[in-house]
């Protein structure tokens, strides 16, 4: 089992598919992960289970891995009532989860968008722009960038949940050079398409991020490291100078659209 | 511990003798990690060197009494100033101080340690209504203190 605990979660899962249901059981969701090179150990002591779930669940995965031998897995008792998590964030790292709450707004919206996606029409091709610049401007360089040139420097960038996190946004930023080649383009399809796989990955990139990422890097900062990125962010919000109140009319103009076409 | 009736704040109380094991460690001396003086707010200068850009602490008096590790835990490394909501008097000019050491000294962050007694609540109170009317925004935490000395909560405060 010691070998397992040191290889990447993508490598046993292909191997151990079942180690995949396993893992959601714990709300542990690598299975969609795209790039999966974190390892056993590292999953399962960033996701902060009691002693009792970690012991429950290291002795599923060995079960699930060496299927022909005995191995007891211990009765957790479950918890009669299930609560939603509750996640409390220090004032910088809120601040990046409150930026989430727009980008979601538009992820949202994105199938809405796919569909029907008329490139012949100036507004539809002006509603594609305006898209591409609202994750370019905001998401990439006003959220983003916090992390990568901040937050990020305060921990080991080589850690394989930050080369996880920096794959996820590169796998963005491509995705959108290919939306604006293909708009040049008029290929509907490749836009649709990758419209709804940068909603998917952003989608869980963000849970990544609110549930097991900003939490455990909470844990790790100290008080007066907590104040430094706090004044960090500003300076760079103001530096960066990104129009929030522009991406937010924008949203609020596309719910507004979709919702009056539903009704 | 034997509870008597009143004031959660002043109601008198006497714990249960603690045993042994529960004594201080007696192996070397342990160190004061107070790096300045005076620390009374009323006393204080919210100007003074050690405020500047420093991570500083706002503790209610008997804060330190009842907090075994303290220095160790809480002080070290950072600025502080230490009162009494229910007792002090000129509470406005408190607020000024703390207003002063956000806009003026610039400070990095502000930790409020206060008692579990309903009063003490008071500091924080204090605390967020000087951040309120503060041009800047800093992280402000909160630390609430047992009067055994466990830790009840700590939490950060929104900006």
């Amino acid at each position: 089992m010691e070998a397992y605990l040191n290889r990447g979660i993508k490598e046993i899962i292909e191997e151990f598919p079942e180690v995949e249901d396993v893992l959601n059981d714990y709300d542990i969701g690598c299975g969609p992960c795209n790039v999966g090179i974190c390892l056993l150990k590292d999953i399962v002591a960033i996701h902060r289970l009691s002693e009792d779930q970690e012991q429950q669940l290291m002795a599923r995965i060995a079960k699930a891995i060496h299927p022909d031998r005995d191995i007891r897995v211990p009765r957790v008792e479950k918890k009669t009532e299930a609560k939603p998590k509750e996640f409390k964030y220090s004032p910088p790292m809120k601040k990046l989860v409150d930026e989430h709450v727009l980008i979601k707004r538009w992820i949202a919206l994105i199938p809405e968008v796919a569909k029907d996606l008329d490139l012949e029409s100036e507004e539809s091709r002006r509603l594609i722009l305006d898209g591409i610049d609202m994750i370019r401007s905001y998401a990439d360089k006003f959220h983003h960038a916090k992390e990568e040139d901040i937050l990020f420097k305060y921990f080991d960038e080589n850690s394989d949940i930050l080369e996880v996190m920096h794959a996820d946004h590169a796998h963005a930023r491509s995705l959108v050079k290919e939306m604006q080649d293909a708009l040049e383009k008029r290929d509907r399809k490749t836009i649709a398409k990758n419209l709804m796989a940068y909603r998917e990955l952003l989608t869980e990139h963000i849970r990544k991020e609110d549930e097991i990422l900003y939490p455990w890097m909470d844990d790790q900062l100290s008080t007066h490291q907590v104040g430094e990125l706090f004044s960090k962010f500003d300076e760079a919000d103001q530096k960066i100078g990104v129009p929030t109140d522009k991406y937010e009319n924008f949203i609020n103009r596309l719910e507004n659209k979709f919702e009056n076409q539903e009704g | 511990m034997e509870k008597f009736e009143g004031c959660p704040g002043s109601r008198m109380m006497r714990f249960n003798s603690r045993n042994e094991n529960d004594a201080a460690p007696t192996v070397g001396k342990i160190k004061s990690q107070l790096a300045q003086w005076p620390i009374q707010l009323h006393l204080i200068n919210p100007a003074a060197p050690y405020y500047q850009r420093a991570d500083v602490l706002l503790t209610a008096d008997c804060v330190a009494y009842a907090l075994g590790d303290f220095h160790r835990d809480y002080l070290q490394g950072k600025s502080i100033a230490i009162a009494c909501p229910k007792l002090d008097q000129g509470q406005d000019i408190y607020l000024e101080k703390i207003k002063s050491w956000i806009d003026s000294a610039k400070i990095n962050t502000l930790t409020v340690l206060i008692m579990q007694v309903p009063c003490c609540g008071g500091l924080l109170n204090l605390a967020q209504q000087a951040a309120d009317t503060a041009k800047r925004k800093i992280p402000i935490k909160y630390v609430v203190v047992g009067i055994q000395g466990e830790i009840l909560q700590e939490e950060w405060v929104a900006a």
